[in-house]
């Protein structure tokens, strides 16, 4: 992943982030505001229907007492006085008083709460009033909460009890309020709130008529029923979640019976509405953020990439050998002082590899010309006394001058031929022929070489070399030229030999690795200092008294002809090991 | 002194005058039944529209004969009738002076109308009295035509019907110029046409008389002629059905409910009618009702919720049921029971029992009248109540009108009419 990349992944990301964590944070804190208003609002509400419930208690109570005070009442009494009462006579008299005050349910009762006259169900005279509140026989002169039989069930009601005397005896009026939509709509519920009254699963309604969806208020209202104690709940009326209302739920208590439980509830809409529009703003705020993001990151990176990436080719310039390689940057930040260093760098990089090459040709003409001047000098010496010798018999002894003379001739040529030796190995390296590279099996190579040390191995009885060959099971394709190959492989068997004058192992193993193959030789001798093994593939460094030097640079030369890599690892007193590494060929 | 005697005799004159029958106008009645049509010979089968065309038609066709009151047959278009003893006949001679209402003179051969038949004569006459039996031709439309004081002037069937007075009407052209009839009208309706002036009769609840009275208001009464029953279908065991009639509190339904007006009774026919309505039984027993209602069902109890009597009265009996341990469910169109009105028609026991057998679960229908109505009552599958009047509020400006079993319109009267 690139600086770039890298760059604007976190610049997203934190954008990214710190619009979710605003948008919750917003979405939280307003569902927690909402939730904390809408239960003031419910409990204000629930305090003012309490209010205003008791306020219509009063208001009924004081019709009943109108009810009780009136002609109608009082002749009521009159007729119940009587031994035998005419109940026809009071049959419509109960309407007649609950149409004039408003009523929606009133019975007029003996003291033993048989009816005389009912306003809601004239039918019912005769039968005993149940709904008169009456506890231990006690009739409550305050408002209470009951429910009213009726012909189609029986009806939640708001209702007062009073009492008509008429000489000695006396009769009850109990008039009643419907708890119905009206009532609902009359008392009115605080704004952003609306009652619900919950009478039984077939008669939950508001302000506003019966509720289509009441059965789901059943599971609340029957908790409430069960336990007599408010409860809260969320209903959700249908699929909308925008349909859900938050609902308080408390009881209406008659008699320590629950008669009806009432809700007080707030929709949930706008809060909803408010979440959802907080969310699609905190998203479209977050998109916009993410763009925004990438343009400014794509042109901020773009500036502070671009002065780095061309740092980076130039780096990789130099690593590549170019030490000439330059970067231009406006200067007047980090990265242009940076640049100014590279480029600093870089010249005395390139000044520092002008003078070691130089160096390095000097030392190399130097070790050139020690390494003739010593080659050279071991057969000039014995040509020179060869010469002399010659010199000193023919002086000295003419008489065994032929003699001489034979030898030293002999010796001279000899010598003469280790000269020309000499030369013609310089020559060679000189003129290293390019490789003919052809189809191979490395295995073959391999073998190939060995087989020509086998007889020397074999002569060496005092200082056995051990053998061990670890080829390749499977064949390992090279393109190669294998003579050049061969005398680059056995250059260093006999430097492994060299390497081992008390005996020792010699190993050679094949292997394929990847897209590659790989040889190692590797002795069991002295082994090499860490100085040595990095100047062991310079041309005439030899570590050997009678060496050239230009063996190991010959393979060196070979294998790099070959597109190959070669390294050596050695520690003193623990062998060295060549490793070459070859690119694989195809098999055929 | 002179001139205070005449002013005294021009006042006399004008109360006199103000008394005597006009002649003019027309008189609006509204009922709840609808009439499909006139046809005499069409007998309806609901109690209340037979009722109410019954009463439509006697204005317009006539019989042979007719039953006052108190069910005895009298003169009408025959003035008398003999028996041919050596012809086995019975000849009965026509009115003279008769015409249709199309001004076609009525006249049968001789004068007579001679009929063969061996039945005797009480049944014979009962038979022609009856509505069916009516003097009536074609007229030139096809249209029934009859020799009543009314003649049909416009009929819009389920709706309304105007009748306009029979000029030539052999008793006398009637005071009313035309009745305009507005059918199928509700009660409520009624009520606030009568009180806009809108109507001069109309029905009132029989639970509403005292109250119209105690405001001032003019009701009338019919004679005993209306009979609330119970009818069971047939998913409603014995056990039930005894147990709704032993529930039943008839004296505390009429006594009170009903305002004392009519009679409870456990007849179908009133006892001015039968004779013998005392012999069924109407007493309450409700421990035996509890017994057998023990384990019972809930049935299904339907009436016609428009009708405020039909409400009060089922309320009352569902309670009595309730009490004997029987769930009577107001539901409309199930089965189970209903509450009906069956209405008397005719002073004709044997009329009656056929008119109410309509609207009844089948019986027999032979026998005599106490016989017959013992079998429509068998088992309990019918249960009278009690029988009550009609009851109309009539408008003071309505002069000699009697809501009697037959209407007579012919009589009737509006003051501000032309004299």
């Amino acid at each position: 992943m690139t600086f770039r990349t890298k760059l604007l992944l976190i610049t997203s990301l934190t954008v990214t982030g710190s619009v979710a964590l605003a948008t919750g944070a917003i979405s939280l804190w307003t569902r927690l505001t909402f939730e904390r208003m809408d239960l003031d609002r419910r409990q204000t509400a629930l305090r003012q229907f309490q209010k205003d419930l008791s306020t219509r208690g009063q208001e009924v109570a004081a019709r009943v007492q109108k009810a009780a005070v009136s002609e109608t009442a009082l002749r009521v009494a009159i007729e119940a006085n009587r031994p035998s009462p005419d109940l026809s006579l009071l049959l419509n008299d109960a309407r007649t008083l609950a149409e004039t005050q408003s009523l929606d349910f009133l019975d007029l009762v003996q003291p033993d709460l048989s009816i005389l006259s009912s306003a809601h169900w004239p039918a019912r005279f005769g039968y005993k009033n149940d709904w008169a509140g009456a506890e231990n026989g006690r009739i409550s002169p305050d408002p209470f909460l009951t429910r009213v039989p009726t012909q189609e069930g029986s009806a939640a009601a708001l209702a007062a009890v009073r009492t008509v005397n008429a000489g000695e005896k006396k009769i009850f009026v109990l008039g009643a309020e419907r708890l119905n939509p009206s009532f609902l709509a009359s008392i009115g519920a605080s704004p952003g709130t609306r009652a619900v009254l919950w009478l039984s699963d077939q008669e939950v309604f508001d302000a506003n008529g019966p509720l289509a969806q009441g059965g789901r208020l059943a599971q609340l209202a029957s908790e409430v029923e069960h336990s007599g104690k408010p409860a809260n709940a969320t209903i959700q009326w249908d699929a909308s979640n925008e349909s859900a209302e938050a609902m308080q739920a408390m009881p209406f208590l008659s008699g320590g019976k629950v008669v009806g439980v009432l809700f007080i509830g707030t929709s949930l809409r706008e809060q909803i509405r408010l979440q959802r529009s907080i969310l699609w703003t905190g998203l479209l705020v977050g998109a916009s953020g993410i763009l925004l993001g990438l343009l400014t990151g794509l042109w901020t990176t773009e500036r502070v990439t671009r002065p780095v990436k061309l740092l980076a080719e130039g780096a990789k310039a130099v690593a590549g050998g170019d030490l000439n390689a330059q970067v231009t940057i406006s200067p007047g930040d980090e990265i242009g002082d940076l640049a100014e260093s590279f480029n600093a760098m870089t010249v005395q990089l390139s000044e520092q590899r002008a003078r070691a090459i130089q160096a390095e040709r000097v030392a190399a003409w130097r070790e050139l010309a020690r390494r003739l001047a010593h080659e050279l000098k071991n057969p000039l010496f014995p040509l020179q006394i060869t010469v002399e010798n010659l010199r000193k018999a023919r002086a000295q002894h003419p008489q065994q001058f032929e003699e001489v003379f034979e030898q030293c001739t002999s010796t001279l040529l000899a010598e003469l031929g280790n000269l020309r030796g000499i030369v013609d190995r310089f020559s060679d390296f000189a003129k290293m022929p390019q490789p003919t590279k052809g189809p191979a099996e490395l295995n073959e190579v391999v073998r190939g070489a060995v087989h020509l040390f086998e007889a020397q191995f074999a002569a060496r009885t005092t200082a056995p070399i051990e053998l061990a060959l670890q080829l390749s099971p499977d064949p390992l394709p090279v393109q190669l030229d294998q003579e050049q190959m061969g005398r680059a492989l056995k250059n260093l068997v006999l430097n492994a030999m060299d390497a081992m004058p008390a005996g020792g192992t010699l190993r050679i193993r094949t292997a394929r690795a990847g897209d590659s193959v790989s040889l190692e030789v590797a002795d069991s001798g002295q082994g090499l200092t860490q100085e040595e093994c990095e100047r062991l593939f310079t041309p005439y460094y030899t570590t050997k008294r009678h060496g050239t030097g230009l063996g190991l640079a010959i393979v060196q030369s070979v294998v790099s002809d070959h597109q190959g890599k070669i390294s050596v690892t050695s520690e003193p007193g623990k062998g060295a090991c060549f490793l070459i590494t070859l690119p694989a060929g195809r098999i055929e | 002194m002179q001139r205070i005697v005449l002013l005294w005799i021009a006042a006399a004159s004008l109360l006199v005058a103000g008394q005597r029958p006009h002649y003019g106008g027309t008189l609006r009645i509204e009922i709840r039944a609808v009439v499909r049509n006139l046809d005499p010979t069409d007998i309806a089968v609901e109690p209340a529209e037979a009722a109410a065309k019954e009463q439509l038609t006697g204005q317009v066709y006539e019989t042979l004969v007719r039953l006052d009151d108190r069910g005895e047959p009298q003169p009408w278009l025959a003035t008398s009738w003999i028996h041919d003893t050596a012809r086995k006949k019975w000849v009965f001679t026509a009115r003279p002076k008769v015409q249709f209402q199309n001004g076609v003179v009525w006249a049968p051969p001789g004068g007579v109308i001679s009929m063969a038949d061996d039945r005797p004569i009480e049944q014979i006459l009962r038979d022609l009295a009856r509505p069916k039996n009516a003097v009536m031709i074609r007229g030139s439309d096809g249209a029934l035509v009859g020799t009543g004081p009314f003649k049909v002037s416009q009929l819009e069937p389920n709706a309304s019907v105007v009748l306009a007075a029979h000029e030539n009407y052999w008793g006398g052209r009637p005071f009313l110029d035309a009745i305009e009839i507005r059918m199928g009208r509700p009660l409520r309706e009624q009520a606030l046409d009568f009180e806009m002036g809108r109507a001069d009769i109309t029905e009132i609840p029989i639970t509403e008389v005292r109250r119209a009275r105690q405001r001032g208001s003019i009701v009338l009464q019919s004679p005993l002629l209306e009979t609330l029953a119970i009818v069971f279908d047939s998913t409603a065991t014995p056990s039930q059905r005894e147990a709704v009639a032993l529930s039943l509190d008839r004296g505390a339904l009429q006594g009170v409910l009903l305002q004392k007006w009519g009679e409870a009774s456990g007849a179908l026919a009133p006892q001015w009618l039968s004779g013998y309505a005392f012999i069924f039984p109407a007493d309450r027993d409700l421990v035996k009702a509890k017994q057998l209602a023990t384990g019972s069902a809930s049935l299904s109890f339907s009436y016609d919720r428009q009708d405020p009597v039909l409400q009060s009265v089922a309320e009352r009996i569902a309670l009595n049921a309730a009490e004997a341990g029987l769930t009577l469910r107001n539901t409309t169109g199930s089965p189970g029971l209903r509450l009906i009105r069956l209405r008397v028609t005719q002073p004709d026991l044997e009329w009656t029992l056929d008119q109410f057998a309509l609207a009844l679960p089948p019986a027999q229908r032979n026998g005599s009248g106490w016989e017959r109505e013992q079998a429509l009552l068998e088992g309990f599958r019918v249960i009278p109540i009690v029988h009550l009047p009609a009851s109309y509020l009539v408008s003071p400006r309505v002069r000699q009108w009697n809501p009697a079993v037959r209407w007579t319109l012919a009589d009737t009267w509006l003051p501000e009419a032309r004299p």
